[in-house]
């Protein structure tokens, strides 16, 4: 190796280093100090220098944002995402091993309507209207049906995408030698191909879950009343609602990330995989 | 026939669901926009007015303007730097690997609410560690929010930090479906890891990179969450982009004929990209 190219190999890892520590910085420290901050008394939160670990730690901020009936509000949350993940997986289920499996006619355009809806609950900012006034004329608004029913539509496209590269990959014998042993449809799905696409599935239950508790538009102008409102238009309400005191606020935003962060913790390898399974395909 | 049967009861449910909430509604939307609208109920027909006053409004130029400045800078931006971070996470050792993974997906996997608001109290707010790290460090005040390039600028910031993550994982499987043949014998022929990366890798990596644009783009103009959390659309409209003018037509100003109007503006621009995705997947019958 040249005395050049070492250096150059020298200066890319330096480089390297340096961007990883930026990045940890980055990424971390905002969990970090928000987590710290729903911590502490307000006297320690307008301290100046900013205290990092020498405060008394206090659980008033998360008292604060109980008494709003916050915790109703997870459990809001939860149930939607919880519902919309079973509806999911079981309308996705039989449609991926159909889109797989069976030939039919509109097979080809009808699996591209289900790709290109995947990009299109992307831009959900842009269908936020147009479901909004529709609902409203049909009365579903304000109801506790509606946000789920919006939630599995946004994630069964991509759910399907996920679940039908699992059925590709399970050899055609398995379910051919079932079927000629007289296994119903059902049957066949439920003790067949379900046990055989469990890290899909997993994956895409995980993603459907995720990103129904990160959903913020649809929960803000769907439903009105506090029973029935999702948690991030809570927190983003509790801006207004408490102003610049950011006790009350990082204790808020500290629950609504604890679920999220808690899957990681436990399904991080499923989670990334999940995530580029999803991602490379669509 | 029996199979035909099997098929499409199999797949009517998915098409039940997805075409009720993410298609029907765009039809009665654009029936609905070239109604007169008062206070949400649908009055007599009238053409484009809606359409007409949306486009005769003069901040709309300006409001289109910003979104196209946020949308260009944060998709570039995010993808020249997640190319770096996953060439450098593509060297590494299968668990560093996947530790560096994970940092990089953090605010990615957090709600855009919660990761706007736990930015902004972290690096903007005046009694926040960034801008006393800042004033110690530096010295001076770091008030990127009271001047409107500041606040631009610092809503692509964010835009990037948060979803380089998406942008990673994306490459990061493009880069290991490259085989390491080409890259070894591109070394073996004696080409500079420079010319490696530019006339093997990144030529490899076409698909990955138009895919990660086209999703960016989406993602990046359909942005309420972040303008609404960080700035408000401030100071004086510098980071009004056009996903918060919908948002805020609608339900601040309660203008639905013209919100609905734009919001269609926007979703026939989407569809430009989601044909682009389309095509980008490349799925084979």
């Amino acid at each position: 190796m040249s005395a050049r190219r070492r250096a150059a190999k020298v200066s890319t890892q330096t480089l390297v280093v340096a961007l990883v520590i930026l990045l940890v910085v980055l990424n971390g420290l905002p969990f970090v100090w928000g987590v710290l901050t729903s911590l502490k008394s307000e006297q320690d939160l307008f301290r100046f220098p900013p205290a990092f670990f020498d405060f008394a730690p206090t659980l008033d901020n998360y008292h604060r944002v109980a008494a709003t009936g916050f915790f109703g509000n997870m459990l809001t949350s939860f149930i939607y995402c919880v519902v919309a993940v079973i509806t999911v997986v079981v309308v996705g289920l039989p449609a991926a091993y159909a889109f797989d499996r069976y030939s039919f006619p509109l097979r080809r355009p009808l699996f591209l309507l289900i790709i290109a809806s995947i990009p299109l609950s992307i831009g959900a900012a842009a269908l936020l209207i147009p479901t909004y006034i529709y609902f409203v004329r049909l009365g579903l608004t304000n109801t506790p049906y509606v946000l789920p029913l919006i939630y599995a539509a946004h994630q069964l496209p991509m759910t399907i995408w996920i679940l039908k590269g699992a059925v590709e990959s399970i050899p055609h014998e398995l379910d051919e030698a079932a079927i000629v042993d007289g296994i119903s449809r059902v049957g066949l799905l439920w003790r067949i191909v379900l046990p055989l696409s469990r890290p899909a599935l997993a994956a895409a239950s995980i993603l459907a879950f995720v990103g129904t508790w990160n959903e913020f538009v649809a929960g803000s102008v769907m439903v009105d009343s506090p029973q029935l409102k999702p948690i991030q238009p809570l927190v983003y309400g509790f801006i207004g609602f408490f102003g610049r005191e950011w006790g009350p606020l990082t204790a808020s935003a500290t629950l609504a990330m604890l679920p999220i962060l808690f899957i990681f913790i436990l399904f991080g390898r499923q989670f990334v995989a999940g995530l580029t399974k999803g991602a490379v395909k669509g | 026939m029996k199979s035909n049967t099997a098929a499409f009861t199999s797949v009517a449910p998915a098409f039940v669901l997805t075409g009720f909430v993410l298609f029907s509604p765009v039809v009665y939307a654009i029936w609905f926009s070239l109604h007169d609208i008062r206070y949400g109920a649908v009055g007599p027909f009238d053409g484009g007015a809606n359409y007409l006053r949306l486009f005769q409004d003069y901040t709309l130029p300006g409001t289109m303007l910003r979104t196209v400045i946020h949308t260009g800078a944060s998709v570039v931006i995010t993808v020249a730097i997640a190319l770096a971070i996953s060439v450098g996470i593509d060297r590494m050792k299968p668990r560093a690997a996947m530790i560096a993974k994970m940092i990089v997906i953090l605010p990615w996997i957090t709600s855009a609410v919660v990761a706007t608001l736990l930015f902004r109290w972290v690096f903007i707010n005046d009694i926040g560690v960034a801008s006393y790290a800042v004033g110690t460090l530096v010295g001076g005040e770091f008030t990127p929010m009271t001047n409107s390039t500041g606040a631009m600028g610092l809503l692509i910031f964010v835009s990037v930090w948060k979803r380089l993550g998406y942008a990673v994982i994306v490459l990061l499987a493009g880069l290991k479906s490259i085989p390491n043949e080409c890259i070894e014998a591109a070394h073996v022929d004696g080409a500079t890891p420079w010319q490696v990366f530019r006339l093997v890798t990144l030529p490899l990596l076409k698909t990955p990179m138009l895919l990660v644009v086209v999703v960016l783009m989406l993602a990046n103009i359909n942005t309420v969450e972040t303008p609404l959390v960080l700035t408000g659309g401030g100071p004086n409209d510098a980071t009004r982009i056009l996903a918060l003018e919908v948002y805020e037509r609608a339900f601040a100003i309660f203008d639905l004929g013209s919100a609905t109007a734009l919001a269609l503006v926007m979703f026939a621009a989407n569809i430009f990209m989601v044909l682009a995705y389309v095509r980008l997947t490349g799925w084979k019958a």
